[in-house]
């Protein structure tokens, strides 16, 4: 079985510096991989066992991509290889052309399943996966929080709210998986230094017919206003203070 | 000259920390120390993600890597508050494809696999510590058999590690300027008595004085060329030094790092005591002392990759590392005050841990020894 899985590379959050107009700096944020898209790549490897084969593919502008600490660093965590669509015009791609960079490159590589995270580490929109399987034509299922293979089928379960939903979903298909369907392994000193010879393929958006026009613009995106800390300290759990802070607190969520 | 780290560097060290924040924070290793307990899942999962298999060559499952890479990693484990000076998995493995048998080689390289160091090592004697020659444990011949009689003191492991490598006189020398041989050791074989000595700190690991009575052993426990035993270690020593250096300036920068934090946070006269230049003064030296302590072992470890001697260089790179991280780690206390005296902080387990260091792989005044003879040489004529 071939799996394919997705994977977006982000700022580092902690390398990001807040401008006074709100506006967020990541000129000197380093490239990660997104947290969830780590759940994506653990269920990959351990569904595909010794016969499967895992191939990560990833879009983006080559700021983050043309990095070959990032590509290793995804290849040291499973995949056989790597498939980028690299291109500038995916600048700020809005989920819609990700989504249909994705699917371009996934009907040029083939697959059986594909598999994505919940959310992407910056945005969390949690539309690409969704979009994807819907360009791709397949059945297409978000929430999965543990999928099987059972006779050639996938069989997932989604934890609902009050219920384990369990679906039997014919194959080709794309799953978005949650954050707590497994722990990623970290990455072995072996798989590290073996990752640099696994191989990359790269694809420009005009080589697989990418349309980068979007149904939505990207407007901006600011951090929500600090506010001074108030410093106001209670000394101790007595039933006077507890009344207090809590009169406190209604004011401050009033105001 | 070029001091940035391959990313293959930065994607292991990125590895060593995710694991030790997730899986072993100083909790654990505050519980081990309380409790005088060898670190036996840290050194399982180590061995298990291939840290602590760097330097191991492939053919016994190891990780190949260069002597670099391999102290960047202890250092970042110390500096995480790990017990990096119990990863000498590499360096044991190293010795024996010197030295020893294929059978020894595998019993070690197996244990490696386990993360646990095939060996300790038993050299010094109550009365033989920096002068060797006064090493009186001996192994004599008889009846096709070699028997083992001595004591040696402050052994390394000698509990929790799976055999033993001993250095005797041989009692009849067929040349009495090579008069002393390595034997491997079962420490369950008859004869072989052990009894805990009780130190202050590197409570993760046991130390040991241990007595033989006529062990018997055969000719295929000999470890390399008889008469050959001290020779053979002083390779040993030399990497024994650039490891002790690496978890030194490794402790320090735990210290370092808590210090600072803590300098940030405490107030004292309406503001934070990192405000007042006399907390300040120490910070800057500390941290000059943590770059210098770096480089050295970088450069050293460098120069191993290179294939050039050690000789001089690992005794003066220990001997800055052991006492440059001691000033460091107190200098850290000090800051901390009253609180880093205390059990609850892990800065007074550094500060017992750390003093060690200018004595274990030879003291302070032997490596001047060691290194002073080596620079006059250099000027002679």
């Amino acid at each position: 079985m071939k799996i394919l899985v997705c994977c977006k590379i982000v700022p580092e959050e902690q390398d990001i510096v807040i401008q006074k107009d709100g506006q967020l700096d990541i000129s000197r944020s380093a490239a990660k991989i997104s947290q969830y898209d780590l759940n994506a790549i653990e269920c990959a490897t351990r569904l595909a066992g010794a016969d499967g084969e895992v191939v990560a593919l990833s879009a983006g502008p080559r700021k983050w991509l043309d990095n070959t600490k990032i590509r290793k660093d995804i290849l040291s965590r499973g995949p056989a290889s790597l498939h980028l669509v690299m291109d500038d015009a995916l600048e700020g791609a809005m989920p819609d052309t990700t989504a249909s960079a994705l699917a371009l490159a996934a009907r040029r590589i083939g697959f059986d399943l594909i598999l994505c995270g919940e959310g992407s580490g910056d945005l969390y929109a949690q539309q690409v996966g969704l979009l994807l399987g819907e360009d791709l034509n397949v059945p297409n299922i978000n929430a999965v929080s543990s999928v099987t293979i059972e006779n050639g089928n996938v069989v997932v379960e989604r934890s609902l709210e009050r219920e384990i939903e369990v679906l039997e979903l014919p194959l080709p298909a794309v799953l978005c998986v949650t954050s707590d369907i497994n722990v990623p392994k970290i990455p072995t000193m072996k798989a590290i230094l073996g990752a640099g010879k696994k191989p990359v393929e790269v694809f420009s958006c005009a080589e697989l017919g990418v349309k980068t026009e979007s149904l939505s613009d990207y407007v901006s995106i600011v951090a929500p206003e600090g506010r001074e800390r108030m410093n106001k300290i209670f000394e101790s759990d007595s039933d006077e203070n507890i009344a207090s802070f809590i009169e406190l607190v209604r004011k401050v969520v009033q105001a | 000259m070029d001091f940035s780290l391959t990313e293959e560097q930065e994607l292991l060290l990125s590895s060593v920390r995710e694991m030790m924040e997730r899986d072993f924070t100083d909790d654990y290793f505050r519980k081990c120390d309380e409790e005088h307990r060898f670190p036996v899942e840290f050194m399982t999962a180590m061995a298990e993600n291939g840290i602590s298999l760097l330097g191991v060559p492939e053919e016994y499952d190891g990780v190949p890597a260069d002597m670099l890479t391999q102290m960047l990693v202890i250092e970042e484990i110390a500096a995480m508050g790990g017990t990096g000076y119990l990863l000498t998995n590499a360096l044991c493995v190293h010795n024996m494809l010197a030295w020893g048998s294929p059978e020894q080689l595998a019993k070690t390289a197996e244990s490696a696999q386990k993360g646990i160091p095939g060996y300790s090592l038993l050299f010094t004697e109550p009365q033989a510590g920096s002068d060797n020659n006064l090493l009186a444990t001996t192994a004599i011949r008889k009846n096709g058999k070699i028997y083992l009689n001595g004591q040696k003191t402050f052994i390394t492991g000698a509990r929790d590690f799976p055999y033993m490598l001993v250095l005797a006189r041989d009692a009849e020398p067929k040349d009495p300027k090579r008069c002393f041989t390595m034997w491997w050791v079962d420490p369950n074989a008859h004869g072989v008595k052990i009894q805990d000595l009780h130190k202050i700190g590197w409570h993760q690991i046991s130390n040991c004085e241990v007595y033989f009575d006529n062990v018997e052993l055969d000719e295929k426990d000999m470890v390399g060329q008889e008469g050959y035993g001290f020779i053979h270690l002083m390779k040993n020593f030399e990497i024994e030094r650039l490891v002790i250096a690496a978890y030194s300036c490794g402790m320090a920068r735990c210290a370092f790092g808590d210090a600072v934090r803590y300098a940030n946070q405490r107030r004292q006269f309406g503001k934070s005591i990192g405000q007042y230049q006399m907390i300040q003064e120490k910070l800057v030296d500390m941290d000059i002392k943590l770059e210098n302590m770096h480089n050295y072992i970088c450069k050293t470890a460098w120069q191993y990759d290179a294939d050039q001697s050690l000789r001089l260089s690992s005794a003066l790179c220990k001997r800055y590392c052991a006492r440059a991280a001691g000033e460091v780690i107190d200098a850290a206390m000090q800051i901390m005050g009253g609180v880093g005296y205390t059990e609850d902080v892990r800065i007074s387990r550094l500060w017992r841990d750390i003093r060690i260091t200018r004595m274990a792989g030879g003291t302070d005044e032997i490596m001047v020894y060691i290194a002073a003879r080596q620079i006059l040489k250099q000027y002679e004529n």
